[in-house]
């Protein structure tokens, strides 16, 4: 499979990128989307390190169940490294049928 | 063929405690291929290691083969790993100063293979991976396709049951990266377990399951395709 590789502006939430790819006359479409998912932690909660290591498990569950439950037309593509507190996550989506 | 429960993998400096990997079950079966994604840093490199029994987990629980190996001494992982394992890196870790047949006659010498079935078998898999042409070159006089080729052969010449992949095609462009995912897809179509860390999608798709990491954990686990 070749590849092409197209910037794009970064989206906005609920933001989709269709991709539209026409070879040898026939067309392909794909679908992109970046998801927020909820990053934050109580800040109160992270005073140890024994603490600051729970946060990121209850980040780190938190994460899996807003992935476990999103929309199965969709498959998860990348998951982004979230900045030093960050209050949200970004993942990126494909639209499964557009594949 | 692979099952880990727990596994958990700390780094330790002076002054830095690093949790790479923090509980991970994965489980994979005999002719299975998987593909282990993330973000860097998020301890995929550490998992293949320990698969690859290169490294051992700091807790936790690591079967190969039905077998708990997580607590073996270096010998033990040595010899286990040398009749099991194939190993294929994104810098192709071949050795400057042997040819490309040496390179690949390795793993034959490590098993005491002799060595007329070690010519025979070296050069049935550089024919295969069509570099039997280049076989008295030494690696620098190679491109990156054809290095990567060879140290494919170098990984499958002793007929290992899993091979693991590190950024296979990384270093290369994509008809090269292409040739190579291919190459990994025909073996395990003819049943090698394939483990393979990759920041490509593309590549993954080629995966029966695509394992995403973060953060040392696994977030979710994406079937591909059925196995």
């Amino acid at each position: 499979m070749k590849e092409i590789c197209i910037p794009i502006s970064n989206l906005g939430e609920d933001e989709i990128a269709d991709v539209i790819v026409t070879v040898g006359g026939k067309k392909m479409s794909y679908s992109f989307r970046v998801e927020s998912f909820p990053w934050s932690v109580d800040s109160e909660s992270v005073s140890t390190d024994e603490d600051s290591f729970h946060a990121t498990i209850d980040q780190i569950i938190q994460l899996r169940s807003s992935i476990a439950n999103y929309d199965s037309n969709w498959e998860l593509i990348q998951i982004f490294t979230p900045r030093p507190g960050a209050t949200h996550i970004q993942v990126l989506y494909r639209k499964k049928n557009g594949h | 063929m692979i099952r880990t429960q727990e596994l958990v993998k700390v780094f330790r400096t002076e002054e830095v405690e690093t949790t790479a990997l923090n509980k991970v079950n994965l489980e994979v079966k005999e002719g299975e291929f998987v593909a282990i994604m993330g973000p860097s840093g998020c301890g995929k490199s550490t998992l293949l290691n320990i698969i690859g029994l290169l490294d051992n987990p700091s807790n936790g629980e690591f079967y190969f083969n039905g077998i708990e190996v997580s607590k073996f001494k270096e010998k033990q992982r040595t010899n286990l790993r040398k009749s099991n394992i194939g190993f294929v890196f994104q810098s192709f870790n071949l050795i400057d100063e042997l040819t490309v047949f040496e390179n690949v006659e390795l793993p034959l010498l490590y098993l005491n293979v002799p060595a007329s079935e070690r010519k025979k078998k070296v050069e049935a898999v550089l024919e295969r991976m069509k570099i039997s042409h280049r076989k008295k070159h030494f690696p620098q006089q190679l491109s990156g396709g054809q290095q990567q080729r060879v140290a494919i052969a170098r990984a499958v010449v002793a007929n290992p049951k899993l091979i693991l992949a590190d950024e296979p095609t990384g270093n290369l462009d994509s008809a090269n990266g292409e040739e190579v995912m291919e190459l990994l897809s025909e073996l395990n179509r003819e049943g090698t377990t394939v483990v393979m860390v990759t920041h490509s999608p593309t590549d993954a798709e080629k995966a029966h399951r695509i394992v995403q990491l973060f953060d040392g954990h696994v977030v979710t686990e994406n079937v591909k395709k059925n196995f």
